[in-house]
């Protein structure tokens, strides 16, 4: 017999949208501090400006903090009993730079079932556009959620 | 020939390796010494019909196969050989499907379907069989597994004497420098999935380790 999972199927292809989140130079200071960054370019605008760019630029693993920011609903994923964060992994297309203003919008990607060690678990995957003032893409967040039995 | 039966690229939603690193990495093992013809991806639950790496193989000089490894009722299969028609009959998501089906339509549709990593606790073929299932149509096993944990290969081991079955080597490499760790030496030369079902009907193979693979000539 197939495994049907259920779920609430009629949010694919609905955006959830969040911001803007302004990306203040104490944001990008609390940022370095938490992971440990020293690069230049992240700490001030001469730094930023030796290694080319036009001004003080946020380490690429901000928007995996800020899309934590977005509102999501429940997907009713209906397996298992203990929900656990499964990963996270972003894909950054373009500088963010301090004094932006960045908006996300999220959209469930999948939900699959899989088997390991662990027994079967359940994946709910979200991706996530991070967008500049500029309507440019500075960065594409992807993160997993599983259900275990 | 050396082909790595068993490995995931990016394509599968737990690797990060891309196939471009692993022929790459693979260039440094022979460096070494080691021989290595070719790899066989083989993605979860899924089969890339879009993904050519015919580009990345011939400028690496690296066979590049595509199969599948699925999760059944009874642990992950490896599936070579995969044609439209069999992904047309087999739901390749469905983690329940029932791996005597599989390893059925898969014949019927000139693939080969096998079970990976067989001793591995909790999912492998192993347990089930200690369960009292049984499997007339399994007559080969991933003996070798790179991504075993101890204990594992040896039950794999266990497996082959007990119920005489042939035995291939994969690496499951899901990172860059865990490719090639397992191979399979085949007699026959292998240059497109069709062969390498052939290869395994052919019964003419063997697992190996990649450190039992040396040619001696590695440069420094």
């Amino acid at each position: 017999m197939a495994m049907e999972l259920d779920y609430d199927r009629s949010l694919y292809g609905v955006e959830h949208q969040a911001g803007p989140f302004e990306i203040t130079d104490e944001i990008i200071d609390r940022a370095n501090s938490s992971t440990g960054e020293t690069g230049a370019a992240f700490r001030s605008d001469e730094g930023a400006k030796e290694a080319g760019y036009r001004g003080r630029i946020a380490p690429p693993t901000l928007c995996c903090i800020l899309v934590r920011q977005v509102s999501l609903p429940d997907v009713k994923v209906k397996f298992g009993k203990t929900q656990m964060h499964a990963g996270q992994r972003v894909e950054p297309k373009a500088p963010v730079y301090a004094g932006d203003l960045l908006t996300a919008s999220s959209h469930l990607k999948d939900v699959y079932a899989k088997t390991g060690r662990s027994g079967t678990m359940v994946f709910v995957v979200w991706e996530t556009t991070f967008t500049n003032q500029d309507g440019q893409v500075v960065a594409e967040v992807q993160e997993s959620f599983a259900k275990r039995e | 020939m050396y082909l790595d039966m068993h490995s995931h690229s990016v394509s599968s939603d737990d690797s990060r390796a891309t196939v471009e690193q692993y022929v790459k990495w693979i260039q440094v093992l022979r460096k070494r010494g080691h021989t290595v013809d070719g790899i066989v991806l083989t993605e979860h639950r899924k089969f890339d019909f879009d993904k050519d790496y015919s580009d990345l193989a011939t400028q690496y000089d690296v066979l590049v196969l595509k199969g599948s490894e699925l999760d059944t009722r009874y642990g992950h299969f490896l599936v070579y050989g995969v044609t439209e028609a069999l992904t047309q009959e087999i739901d390749f998501g469905d983690v329940r499907m029932d791996a005597r089906a599989l390893m059925q339509a898969a014949r019927q549709h000139d693939a080969i379907a096998l079970p990976a990593h067989p001793g591995r606790f909790g999912i492998g073929l192993t347990d089930y069989i200690d369960q009292g299932e049984s499997f007339d149509d399994v007559e080969i096993v991933e003996r070798f597994n790179g991504g075993s944990r101890p204990g594992e290969n040896e039950r794999a081991d266990e497996l082959c004497d007990s119920h005489n079955l042939l035995g291939i080597g994969g690496s499951d490499a899901h990172l860059t420098s865990h490719i090639a760790t397992c191979m399979t030496d085949f007699k026959a030369p292998i240059r497109k999935e069709t062969d390498l079902v052939e290869a395994l009907l052919s019964k003419e193979f063997q697992p190996v380790w990649l450190k039992d693979v040396l040619t001696g000539d590695a440069s420094t």
